[in-house]
């Protein structure tokens, strides 16, 4: 009788530890979540919701170098050794566009979509 | 005991599952970079149908780019003529059709401007007027002779089709999903936005046009079965003397075209057509560019004004949405 006592308390614990991660999964920012990507390859996964103080550090790969920059809740491009500085230039990462600098084959974007939105055109 | 067991194995695996609700259909997803930009791929079928579609957009850039060495397009600039691959010549025949449907406000002729311009090469300037004179005595689309695969220019002409090549290219992706069963994709070249069916749910695909005066976008799309396509000025453009010079020339001018609008988008079953109308829309201008949808089938469009006013044509009335606080939207009518 202990034995199966024991049990139900391990099945009502994994129900509600499981019920609780659901929910939270659910109600969690997903916005918050930032992949960058080079050459299609997933290399960080950071989520801005976490970051307290600005830090910045650099990506480099065989294209060069790119630094990125990141504060409470947002992330950027600060600088970089390609041409055309076009990754710089786009500023703080919103929900519209990636940030991408095409020289270095480099992608900043949110992760899960952009809200409810599956593409961007223009 | 072991049926115990067997109650506990099987509550643990409904709790599991009701945890990660049913399983949809997963998409594979590719990214590549080619003709200048990003592209992303989504398609819910087998993920090898990607590697096909990758080793298609190369070979279309391939024959199709104007600065790669060897293309079709390529050949016929430094020779003045060339025979051109299947797809090439298709591609140049669609493209001197938009250019005699808008009349000569997309004109592949235009490429030795832009080059003039640097919008190409990035070492941007701006050209005298008799510099751009004489360089738009050998812009005219009209000039150019397309017989069968054979395509012949006058002398000291170019063409371009940078203005056609990405909607073509998102078409042809397409087609190959189609024609291998696939009845859910979605692919944006760079901004040139394709869907194939709709979602796996039934839903339609959901495209954000960007808002050219600042972050984020400014209404979305709906669609299904249909390509969306934007241009505007913000794309690509260099600042001197405080004014700012974009990449859309006005083939009447060789000059930015500044017709009053800030972006155009347009959508319809055909990418090639949405790719050519939202350059050659652009230049016209709001009104003559409603007058070309009264006049032509086969395509709807999105305009934003340099004052940030937003029109619709009126086929998009249940499709388009525009985000909360952009003001009061404006439908263009047939009539």
């Amino acid at each position: 009788m202990v034995k199966t006592r024991t049990w139900v308390i391990i099945i009502v614990l994994l129900l509600a530890v499981s019920l609780g991660l659901t929910l939270w999964l659910w109600s969690r920012p997903r916005g918050d979540v930032v992949n960058i990507y080079q050459d299609g390859e997933l290399v960080r996964t950071i989520d801005l919701s976490l970051v307290t103080k600005e830090e910045s550090f650099d990506l480099e790969s065989d294209y060069g170098r790119n630094t990125i920059l990141l504060e409470p809740g947002r992330i950027r491009v600060s600088d970089a050794d390609c041409p055309d500085k076009v990754c710089v230039d786009s500023g703080w990462l919103t929900g519209a566009a990636p940030i991408v600098c095409l020289p270095h084959r480099l992608v900043i974007e949110f992760a899960g979509g952009r809200g409810n939105i599956d593409a961007v055109t223009g | 005991m072991r049926k115990l067991r067997a109650a506990v194995t099987a509550a643990l695996a409904a709790a599991l599952l009701t945890g990660c609700g049913p399983a949809a259909p997963e998409p594979s997803s590719a990214t590549i970079y080619a003709m200048d930009t990003v592209m992303e791929l989504t398609v819910y079928g087998e993920e090898e149908l990607l590697e096909e579609a990758t080793d298609l957009i190369h070979d279309l850039e391939s024959r199709l780019s104007v600065t790669k060495e060897g293309s079709d397009i390529y050949k016929a600039n430094i020779e003045g003529s060339a025979r051109l691959s299947e797809d090439a010549a298709r591609l140049t025949g669609r493209a001197l059709e938009i250019c005699a449907l808008t009349g000569g406000a997309l004109d592949i002729s235009v490429y030795p401007v832009v080059r003039a311009w640097g919008f190409t090469t990035g070492e941007y300037r701006v050209p005298g007027d008799d510099e751009l004179r004489e360089l738009l005595k050998t812009v005219d689309y009209s000039k150019i002779s397309l017989q069968g695969s054979d395509l012949t220019l006058p002398e000291g002409y170019m063409v371009d089709l940078g203005s056609v090549a990405k909607g073509y290219t998102a078409s042809a992706v397409i087609d190959l999903f189609r024609g291998a069963g696939v009845t859910s994709a979605l692919v944006n070249l760079g901004g040139n936005v394709e869907a194939l069916g709709s979602k796996p749910d039934g839903s339609p695909w959901r495209v954000g046009i960007r808002d050219p005066m600042g972050d984020g976008y400014f209404g979305v799309l709906e669609i299904r079965d249909a390509a969306v396509v934007t241009s505007g000025g913000y794309e690509r453009y260099f600042e001197e003397d405080g004014v700012t010079y974009w990449h859309i020339i006005d083939p009447s001018t060789g000059r930015p075209a500044h017709s009053g609008l800030s972006s155009v988008t347009v959508t319809g079953p055909d990418g090639t057509l949405c790719d050519g109308l939202s350059t050659a829309l652009f230049v016209m201008g709001l009104e003559r560019a409603a007058q070309l949808w009264r006049d032509s089938g086969g395509f709807e469009a999105v305009f934003v004004t340099e004052s940030g006013e937003v029109y619709i044509t009126s086929g998009l009335e249940d499709a388009f949405t525009l985000e909360p606080g952009r003001g009061e939207l404006k439908v263009i009518d047939r009539g």
